[in-house]
């Protein structure tokens, strides 16, 4: 299903363009649901039981799980059918945000005296990453369109049609899960000041700021055009956030100035030194007691062969280039590298709110790791999703 | 923020392998390339034939005055055109 987003930002779609995101949806939900479990069965049925002829041993790693799938039947008909759907994704949404440019921006222009608000800043240096790659075949990438809407609206209306109804009635769903952990298991746990880093369009950000309305919240990302309509989404929703365009890796803040560093979906985006470098920015501005907390993919080791290797699809065939060498880091010594001391890490799993509700979520709270991190359903978008987590406090 | 995106120069994984894209960069996955074309076209083509296909029901659910379920509809629709894939 497709989810109508919650704002005045939201599609005036015609009916032809209604159907073809519908129709999209429900192909992603056969792709990555049924072809999936396809895939699944022709790993164990053929794939492994090939390499384990070949090389005397099953497949080891999720490359070897790669190799040994490359060619088979159903890996073609579920990646070509992958690539296919995610470019229809954007595909579907690309002819309203044309055509309804103005309106979105009068739209925005409604609420440009409320609280909050976007600083650009048109001397940053916007990083390869960030420009030079349709990132998830996004045509433009986060970039398109400049400082304009146009790339916000892409991927909110990308999103709705992608999501297919599992991360939220606002798309929220990761950073509402993530809040409402953090809020359950550290209870005396009270930020003043939050920083999301990579933010795109601030649609994990709101959470926190729900989450803590006393906080204030700060939301940074690279790309000019997502922020402004981030920032416009928030205050359509009544959400007083400042966004601001700042690298997640040079961060333009005083030391010991926030309470929580946190991030969605966004260190899989950044190069290995990139990402290093963040971990130390958000150890610096961290005051003493702060968190730095980050949802993400699970990492590889914690997985087996196949399951590593069916997240790190999206490394060779949907343009995130360092999403495998994300995957293959360990979240725990990339913190520790940084400054935080092993003693305080800790990583988690928790079930998506929108889906299990917040009785599940205060269950997983309770515990160290209600769930193992290498369960099917751990940081798969299809049914039944549950989000991988990861902190530690600053001393 | 430079305005020219370097062609030249793709981003990706550093293990892979290059016989995973075609001379423009695409994904490659059968083995002969024109299927991955077709198998795209095919997509598209059952994307418009939803397209009216949803129309249909509006003007049924005008003229009956009781609503359809076009989740229900699509995921039936999906179902039934793409069954040849299923069980690969």
């Amino acid at each position: 299903m497709t989810v109508e987003l919650q704002h005045p930002m939201k599609a005036d779609a015609t009916p032809q363009e209604t159907a073809r995101g519908r129709f999209v949806s429900g192909m992603r939900s056969l792709i990555l649901n049924d072809l999936a479990g396809d895939m699944g069965e022709a790993y164990e049925k053929r794939a492994a039981p090939k390499f384990r002829k070949a090389n005397g041993r099953d497949p080891e790693t999720s490359r070897e799980a790669h190799e040994a799938l490359r060619g088979d039947p159903a890996f073609n008909i579920y990646s070509a059918m992958r690539v296919q759907a995610q470019k229809m994704v954007w595909a579907s949404v690309a002819d309203s945000v044309e055509r309804e440019s103005d309106r979105l921006a009068a739209e925005a222009a409604k609420v440009a005296d409320v609280a909050g608000g976007a600083e650009l800043n048109p001397e940053l240096d916007v990083p390869k990453n960030v420009h030079a790659i349709d990132v998830h075949l996004m045509p433009g990438s986060y970039t398109r369109g400049a400082d304009s809407l146009e790339a916000g609206a892409v991927y909110d209306r990308g999103l709705a049609v992608f999501s297919m109804g599992l991360m939220g009635a606002n798309l929220d769903d990761i950073g509402l899960s993530m809040a409402q952990y953090i809020k359950l298991r550290f209870p005396d746990f009270t930020p003043e000041r939050i920083l999301d880093t990579g933010c795109t369009i601030g649609h994990n950000t709101l959470p926190w700021k729900q989450a803590y309305p006393a906080a204030e919240v700060i939301a940074i990302d690279a790309a000019p055009g997502p922020l402004a309509y981030g920032s416009a989404r928030a205050k359509m929703q009544g959400q007083d956030v400042l966004f601001q365009q700042m690298c997640a890796d040079d961060l333009a803040y005083e030391d010991e100035s926030f309470d929580v560093v946190w991030s969605s979906m966004f260190l899989h985006e950044l190069s290995k030194k990139q990402r290093a470098k963040c971990f130390e920015e958000a150890y610096r501005v961290l005051k003493p007691g702060g968190l730095v907390v980050h949802m993400e993919l699970p990492p590889n080791d914690q997985m087996s062969a196949f399951d590593g290797f069916y997240l790190d699809w999206d490394s060779y065939y949907n343009n995130e280039p360092y999403y495998k060498g994300y995957r293959d880091e360990i979240p725990a010594d990339l913190t520790m590298r940084a400054g935080f001391e092993g003693d305080d890490y800790f990583d988690f799993v928790v079930p998506s709110i929108s889906i299990y509700g917040e009785d599940a979520v205060r269950e997983a709270a309770a515990g160290d790791r209600a769930e193992a991190v290498g369960q099917e359903t751990t940081g798969r978008l299809a049914e039944g999703v549950m989000w991988y987590g990861f902190g530690a406090f600053k001393k | 923020m430079s305005a020219e995106r370097p062609q030249d120069t793709p981003l990706r994984p550093e293990d892979a392998p290059p016989n995973l894209y075609d001379v423009h960069g695409n994904a490659r996955f059968f083995a002969d390339p024109a299927m991955d074309r077709f198998a795209a076209v095919v997509m598209n083509l059952a994307q418009e034939v939803w397209v009216q296909e949803e129309r249909l029901l509006a003007l049924e659910e005008a003229k009956s005055g009781q609503s359809v379920d076009k989740e229900a509809k699509v995921a039936e629709f999906i179902e039934r055109v793409f069954e040849p894939v299923r069980k690969a």
